[in-house]
Formats: structure tokens, C-alpha cells, sequence
């Protein structure tokens, strides 16, 4: 499925790429494509994007991978239109997101692999179905928070104990706990809602939580 | 302990980026409560990443074969064409984006019972539970053809009817036990059936699973012609 915005892409990038990679011959440099200083000097290059957001050391990790990112777009989307979308999208998070870049977790290649497949993802979607839906991130999470740490679920476990005596509360107190556990509404806004100092939101949490431990500690439970 | 784990062809799919949206969704939540898939899928990533970033010049038809391991980083931006100076000037006017997402399990409540889910379920959680004595399911939206994903809860001391199925089916436990003949499962137990095994899953506390279906369901025990619109409303 073709639309009209990538045929003009289309024609907008099909020859300065091919003339790109004339150039980049002319220059020729004798690096090896793979070796250990290169995947440093990237790491470095990343760094000084995350941590000054330096914009020549961009320059080159946008030279660098552009070509490549470009000939997997080919590969997996068929069209060069799409595949230039794709070079634009993915170095515009490697930029607006080189903060969460962790060096420990992997190499920049990794990391720009990993935006390039989840943006992938969604174009693809976005091709077959029409869908302009963004679940690449969701699938593949960029940064590495706790992935569901003993914590979190024990935690949850507990909410979802408590919660499960959420009936046994006064109006006042169960629109409280369900706003701020359920519907994930800040104190705040609570108050805003409900009309209510927030001083009274804490009050009305703070007892309702405490009745509902009460409801835990109670045996034949 | 989980016993049952996606095998590694898929979870290498997986990192490459070439599953269904059904299919990634569920080996994503299998990796965020098995650790030993999520280390494999790391791993596999960086295989992929190296084999699309380095192989690239074979598949490359209209870079004439041109050995782009040339484009060394110390190729010099003033090479770039106009059109791609134009596209890196558009990209660093933007600015770095101050909110990191949250990977943070979700909660999901059905029939006054509290679950935590992996986050990738994120986006699909807002359709409707449809509820059938102790079963209810709340079926997602993927558009993927034939394909059905959805959630399905089952109440404690609840159970599907012995079924099998046309395609295959994967459930994969969230929160809460099941058994069948097969034995006892726990949440992040990724079961893959073919179309020639039947079962019928019970639990004595209550589940939460995520079921993928290629084809609807068929009973084979005697009430078929009566229990296969349910198996339908089912899943
Ligand atoms: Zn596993």
C-alpha cells in the first residue's frame, strides 16, 4: 500500500542517496565496519549527546547510521519513502531520548537497533492496517526500570489484597482509595473533583487505608 | 518456578522485531516475569542488531553494492546531500524529551479481584469485560485477520469445558493458577497447544490469562452444537 506523502518522498530522496553513497566511496576511509575502537568512539560519540547534547558528535552518529538504518527500512518496508521516514524517526529519538541511552546495558548500535525495530514496528502496522498506533515502545521498553521487581509485586499484591475489601468502606473513603489506587488521580485532583479541601482527601485516605489493614488483621479472613 | 517458556526461534523473532502485535505482546509480558527469556531476548537483540547493521550492503539492490563499511563516522557531515542536511537541521531542533517512560506493572480489576500485569499491556486494557458465569473475558483489538487476543479471568473454582482448537492456542498465566492434565501452572507459564490437544483448564483461586487464538474454538465433548457459541463468546 502506497500512499502520497512516501511517493514524493519518494522522489525527494531516491537520487541524493545513491549520490550519498558515491561520496561516502570518494572518501573512503579503511576502518573496518565492526572493530572494538569504533564500537568506544561511538559510545563516546553517544555520551557526549546524552550528557551535552552535543550536536557535531549527533552530526556523526547521524552520518554513521543513516545508511544503515536506511537499508533495513528498504528491507523491511519496501518502499524508499518509507525508509527515509524511518532514518528520520529513529535518529530523532536517538536524539530526543540519548538520555536514557545506559552504556552498562549495551553498545549504541544495540540501542539505535532497538529504536529502529520499534519504530519499525508501528510503520509496518501503520502500512497493513492503517493504524496509527505506537506499541513498539510498549513491547520493547527503552530503558530497563524494574522489570515487575520482587518489590513491585509484593506491593501490588498487597494493594490488590487491600483492595479487594474496597466495598466495605463508607462512600466518602472507598471514592478516595479507588481514586488515588484505581484510577491513578492525584490528591489534588481528587480534591478538585470531589469539591473538598485537601486536607480532607489525606484524612479520608489515611482512614480508609487504616480500616482496610484492619479488615486484613481480621481472622477467618 | 516457571515451567513452560516461548522456544528460542520465537524469542529471536521477537528481538529481530518480526512477530504479530498478538505475538510480541506476549513474549514481552513472558519477559517481564521470567528473567532467564528476558536475558535470552537481550542477548539475541544485539545478535540482531548486528546482523542488520552489518550485513546491510548484501541485500542493499540500489547502493549498487557499494561497500558501505565506507561510511566510516569520520565521513564528515559536509558529504551529506542537502536533503539530509535538512532532515539532521529538523532533528536537533528538537528537544530532548523530559518524561522517561514508566515500565511500571499496570493493575487490572475484574469481578472485585485485583491483578498486576506487565505494562506492555498498557493501551489495551479500555475495552469491555464480557462475563459468562465464573469466565469473563475482555478481547482485544489488534487487527490481525482470524487472530484473537484477549484477557480472560476465570473465578476461583471455575473451569473452561474440554475443547480443542483449529489452530494453535497460546495462554500465557499472568496472576493466579491453573492445572489440567498437564498439571499445575504458574503465572508466567507460556503454553503453546497445537489443534490436536485437548484440555480443560481449572483453577481453585481464580486466573488472569492472556490467550492468543489462530481459529475459534471447538468443544469435543458431547454438548458441542450447545457449548461452541459459548467457547466463541469465551475467547
Ligand atoms: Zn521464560
Amino acid at each position: 500500500m502506497e500512499n502520497i506523502q512516501s511517493q514524493s518522498y519518494q522522489n525527494r530522496y531516491y537520487k541524493p542517496i545513491s549520490s550519498l553513497t558515491k561520496s561516502a566511496m570518494d572518501i573512503d576511509i579503511s576502518a573496518p565496519s565492526n572493530s572494538e575502537p569504533q564500537v568506544e568512539l561511538l559510545a563516546a560519540l553517544m555520551l557526549k549527546v546524552a550528557n551535552q547534547r552535543d550536536r557535531a558528535a549527533f552530526g556523526y552518529l547521524f552520518t554513521y547510521f543513516m545508511p544503515k538504518i536506511r537499508a533495513f527500512g528498504l528491507q523491511r518496508l519496501n518502499q524508499q519513502g518509507l525508509a527515509m521516514d524511518l532514518v528520520q524517526e529513529t535518529m530523532t529519538s536517538v536524539w530526543t531520548k540519548a538520555h536514557l541511552y545506559n552504556a552498562d546495558k549495551g553498545s549504541v548500535a544495540t540501542w539505535v537497533f532497538t529504536i529502529m525495530r520499534n519504530q519499525c514496528f508501528d510503520m509496518l502496522r501503520r502500512v497493513q492496517h492503517n493504524k496509527e498506533d505506537a506499541f513498539g515502545d510498549d513491547i520493547w521498553p527503552l530503558c530497563d526500570t524494574v522489570a515487575m521487581n520482587q518489590e513491585t509485586q509484593i506491593d501490588h499484591k498487597f494493594t490488590a489484597k487491600l483492595l479487594k475489601h474496597l466495598d466495605d468502606l463508607p462512600l466518602a473513603q472507598r471514592q478516595v482509595v479507588q481514586g488515588i489506587y484505581m484510577q491513578e488521580l492525584t490528591q489534588q485532583e481528587l480534591a478538585d473533583a470531589l469539591e473538598v479541601p485537601i486536607g480532607t482527601i489525606k484524612s479520608r485516605l489515611r482512614l480508609g487505608l487504616e480500616k482496610l489493614k484492619s479488615f486484613l488483621e481480621t481472622p477467618n479472613d | 518456578m516457571i515451567k513452560h517458556h516461548p522456544d528460542q526461534d520465537l524469542l529471536f523473532a521477537h528481538a529481530k522485531g518480526e512477530l504479530s502485535l498478538s505475538m510480541a505482546i506476549a513474549i514481552s509480558a513472558h519477559c517481564a516475569l521470567c528473567e532467564a527469556c528476558k536475558t535470552a531476548v537481550a542477548q539475541y537483540t544485539q545478535e540482531a542488531a548486528d546482523l542488520a547493521f552489518n550485513q546491510h550492503e548484501i541485500d542493499d539492490t540500489t547502493a549498487d553494492n557499494i561497500d558501505i563499511s565506507a561510511n566510516d563516522i569520520s565521513l564528515m557531515q559536509s558529504a551529506l546531500p542537502d536533503e539530509l542536511q535538512t532532515m539532521l537541521a529538523q532533528i536537533l531542533c528538537q528537544p530532548e524529551l523530559a518524561t522517561a517512560p514508566s515500565n511500571e506493572p499496570i493493575l487490572v480489576s475484574v469481578k472485585n479481584q485485583h491483578y498486576s500485569v506487565p505494562s506492555v499491556f498498557r493501551q489495551h486494557l479500555d475495552r469491555p469485560w464480557q462475563q459468562l458465569g465464573k469466565v469473563s473475558r475482555m478481547r482485544f483489538t489488534l487487527n490481525e485477520m482470524n487472530t484473537r487476543a484477549s484477557l480472560l479471568h476465570i473465578e476461583a473454582l471455575g473451569e473452561i469445558p474440554q475443547h480443542t482448537h483449529k489452530g494453535n492456542e497460546l495462554t500465557l498465566l499472568l496472576a493466579g493458577e491453573f492445572s489440567d492434565i498437564n498439571g499445575n501452572y504458574v503465572p508466567g507459564d507460556f503454553i503453546m497447544l497445537d489443534g490436536h490437544t485437548k484440555h480443560a483448564p481449572k483453577t481453585l483461586k481464580g486466573c488472569l490469562c492472556y490467550i492468543v487464538l489462530d481459529a475459534p474454538l471447538h468443544f469435543t465433548k458431547g454438548l458441542s452444537k450447545l457449548l461452541n457459541p459459548i467457547g466463541e463468546l469465551i475467547y
